[in-house]
């Protein structure tokens, strides 16, 4: 176990900095920022100068060779467009990307896991129908669509919520509702399958043969064998959360998180600010990969590391 | 084993509970909070407090340091120059500085207004006027906005109340150039370092007393101030990019003035206020290579384009013709005789039939979502080329890809969509960037230098006005460029507040009233 979990976090090391470099040259690709951050008029000679002063006109092993020795020291170096460090601001608009995230995955899963049983129970029923319905349509829609229509009736027309901000409860519930649709919708689908197939296994007809009770041939049973598929999707599409996809929501909202921050970054083409984005994202999805893969032994002692 | 996982988890729990409650309360980390605590519905405004929503959060609140628009929609009112414009006219007067001459060619002198005081009670010294400006010519201080200000040699104090500029060579264009050079504390800045961003001191009339990151900015009206008293004392500004949500926001109240409204949203917004902008669309021709080598295609293509057309459907009315040139009335060099090139297609056929052209492709670069109804505004214009007979082929890029074809003169395409904007209201920046050869979007030989060149350091306003008019006139006549629209600024506003937009696109608290 402690083996395998030092392996997997050297593994996490390299993907880490592998990303890293890669985004690294990816950014010095896609062209000078010089032009991005000056006014249409300026001359050539203050683009030139600009050049010089972000280090730019320097060859790019050099470049290269200061990113990486930055990295060891988890330095990026000022945001070009803050004037901050890059880490520090990354860091400060993360806590509130992860109450928004964590907050609409655990709104999601109270709802949709007992619908996803209880869609399985009653297959081909008129509830299972219109749960699947509901799970599709609610992967399908657009959350920043969702959270337009959500701020039309609940802010605007009935003016329970505030249209947007940051704060109190009622800046939180609604871009927590348009995030958590999606989801809700995913969680529902795979408990249902998941549910189903476990639900169909011989153990099942063995257990409830030998006359043990219904809860606790699905819950202790069937659920247990049924939660790794769930955990799964939970845990790629937190990291995917959390690593920008709730951008849409958090531009509606006005949500001062790291999804906003995000896309402020790739408008202003701020390479050490993106760089530390980056470098943040990929050690919270490789963190939660590792979780998500451990946690699959709380489910099945077959699985050992 | 299982026990450790299990406890694994419990810990990942609890730290993702406590960071919950923790987020929600990030109030109590501040030190001065600014948060709204009005109620949805009715925001319990008092009469004197009104929110603004700006497109997005400043990057820092150093007046000298960025070139950002959601900056100085708040620096606008905590700094001031040594001299200020004219909302209307457009035209620079003293505001810190009582009254300035220029004592020669290279020399301007500054007397400085007694009894001003920062907001954390310091008056107000030349040695402040002073070394601000020499902080924003600083090469080391890398001021986004150093551009602005290249033709500053030095200030240097001359006595208590007198400061002299030094320039490298005569500037008429300095007093305009200084509107835009706020003055902040000497002592304030050298003892804050690195925060000097974030805790700004200035002189205006109002203070910023919050600044919670990534949601508001707080300020309150300056009791020291030596102006007017203004009637609004506190305002928060709110950054809410999305446009929609802006528009959401007014209407549920929460806002009271809200900026770059799109013209479809004007019927929803509680009220209306709207002024012509700084932004003027054009598309530059290619008189280098290629089809538009020919003059009369390129007058053509002037007459091919309805711009009222473009301007009623396109921009709902807010937008005008451009005048023939890329100034409105109040820039430095506006030529009031240059109409727009009327619309008539029949004209461009004809001198499309003149000129012998027998439908060479014609490449139009645009891009799209950079400026309000870009894309469209692309494709309506290859439109109207086309009726008139132009074999028009669009081309859309991204940012940067529509960037690096803009400055590359290698690369430039036969047609260009571009979008310019002068906020030194002085023909100088546009001439020097468009039309100078040197320019870095230039779109002429090297006719036009010398008068430029001239004009750039002629003294006497007159003489400078009749220039520019006359490089006008030149270039109306054998345009290298499809004269388009002025955009308008549109505002939306919460019925309570009442606000006449001011020419050169500055948002003055200290002008905003609440009415009831």
């Amino acid at each position: 176990m402690f083996r395998y979990v030092v392996l997997r976090l050297g593994y996490c090391v390299l993907v880490i900095v592998g990303v890293s470099l890669l985004v690294f040259v990816i950014t010095h690709l896609i062209g000078s920022p010089v032009d991005i951050m000056l006014p249409l008029q300026a001359t050539d000679e203050e683009r030139a100068q600009l050049e010089h002063q972000l280090g730019l006109d320097r060859p790019l092993i050099y470049q290269l060779m200061d990113f990486a020795s930055g990295l060891v020291r988890l330095d990026f170096g000022l945001s070009w467009w803050q004037k901050e460090p890059a880490l520090g601001i990354v860091l400060e608009r993360m806590p509130a990307t992860f109450q928004l995230v964590v907050l609409s995955f655990i709104v999601a899963a109270v709802v949709s896991v007992p619908l996803g049983i209880l869609a399985a129970y009653h297959p081909g029923s008129t509830l299972d129908r219109v749960l699947t319905a509901g799970a599709l349509t609610g992967i399908c829609v657009p959350t920043f669509w969702v959270g337009l229509m959500l701020v039309t009736v609940f802010a605007v027309g009935l003016g329970w919520f505030y249209t947007s901000g940051y704060g109190t409860i009622r800046h939180l519930i609604l871009p927590t509702l348009s995030l958590a649709i999606v989801p809700a919708g995913r969680i529902a689908q795979i408990m249902r399958f998941s549910m189903l197939d476990q639900l169909n296994q011989q153990y099942v007809t063995t257990a409830r043969a030998k006359g043990l009770d219904e809860r606790t041939v699905i819950f202790k049973h069937a659920l247990k064998n049924a939660a790794p598929a769930v955990i799964t999707t939970v845990g790629v599409d937190l990291g995917r959360m959390l690593a920008g996809i709730s951008s849409p929501v958090e531009h509606v909202f006005g949500w001062p998180g790291f999804g906003t921050l995000i896309l402020d970054t790739i408008q202003h083409q701020d390479f050490p600010l993106l760089q530390a984005c980056v470098f943040v994202v990929a050690i919270i999805v490789t963190v939660i990969n590792l979780v998500t893969d451990l946690s699959y032994g709380l489910f099945d002692p077959r699985i050992k590391y | 084993m299982r026990g450790w996982l299990r406890l694994v988890c419990i810990a990942l729990i609890v730290a993702v509970a406590t960071s919950i409650v923790g987020c929600s309360k990030p109030e109590e980390k501040k030190a001065e909070p600014a948060q709204p605590t009005q109620p949805a519905q009715q925001p319990a405004k008092a009469k004197d407090s009104i929110v603004v929503a700006l497109q997005g959060e400043p990057s820092s609140l150093d007046p000298q340091f960025p070139d950002d628009g959601n900056m100085r929609a708040v620096t606008e009112n905590v700094f001031e120059g040594l001299l200020e414009t004219d909302g209307q006219t457009l035209k620079p007067k003293p505001c810190l500085a009582e009254s300035f001459k220029s004592v020669d060619a290279t020399t301007w002198e500054f007397k400085i207004r007694k009894g001003v005081n920062f907001h954390n009670s310091d008056p107000l010294t030349v040695e402040d006027v002073a070394f601000s400006v020499n902080r924003i010519v600083d090469t080391a201080f890398k001021s986004q906005i150093a551009g602005n200000f290249r033709s500053i040699k030095k200030a240097e104090k001359v006595d208590e109340l007198t400061v002299k500029i030094i320039t490298d060579g005569p500037d008429p264009a300095l007093p305009v150039r200084l509107t835009g050079l706020k003055i902040v504390s000497k002592k304030h800045v050298e003892a804050s370092g690195d925060t000097v961003g974030a805790k700004p001191i200035g002189t205006g009339p109002y203070k910023v007393t919050g600044w919670s990151r990534g949601v508001n900015i707080a300020v309150e009206a300056f009791d020291g101030y030596w102006g007017p008293k203004p009637s609004i004392k506190k305002a928060l500004f709110r950054f809410i990019e999305e446009g929609s949500t802006r528009l959401s926001a007014l209407k549920a109240n929460e806002i009271d003035l809200a900026v770059n409204m799109l013209p479809e949203y004007v019927k929803d917004v509680p009220k209306v206020a709207s002024v012509e902008g700084l932004e003027f669309p054009l598309v530059r021709l290619n008189q280098f290579k290629g089809a538009m080598r020919n003059p009369l295609l390129r007058q053509a293509a002037n007459y091919a384009v309805d711009k009222e057309a473009l301007a009623t459907s396109l921009y709902g009315g807010y937008a005008a013709a451009a005048q023939g040139q890329l100034f409105k009335p109040g820039y430095v060099g506006f030529n009031a005789e240059l109409k727009p090139y009327p619309y008539d297609v029949n004209k461009a056929r004809d001198l499309l039939k003149q000129a012998g052209y027998k439908g060479e492709k014609v490449q139009l670069v645009a891009e799209r979502g950079r400026w309000l109804k870009d894309g469209e505004l692309a494709e309506a214009i290859s439109m109207m080329l086309r009726e008139a007979g132009f074999n028009i082929e669009l081309k859309y890029y991204d940012w940067s890809g529509w960037l690096k074809i803009l400055f590359d003169r290698n690369l430039a395409p036969d047609m260009i969509l571009s979008f310019h904007s002068n906020d030194m209201f002085d023909a100088d920046r546009t001439f020097s960037s468009l039309v100078h050869s040197k320019g870095p979007m230039s779109s002429y030989t090297d006719v036009h230098d010398k008068k430029i060149d001239a004009a750039r350091s002629e003294m006497d306003p007159a003489k400078r006005q009749k220039m520019y008019e006359e490089v006008g006139k030149a270039i109306y006549e054998d345009p290298a460029f499809i004269f388009l629209l002025n955009l308008k600024d549109i505002f939306g506003m919460s019925k309570s507040l009442d606000w006449k937009p001011r020419q050169d696109d500055k948002r003055l608290l200290s002008e905003m009233k609440i009415i009831q």
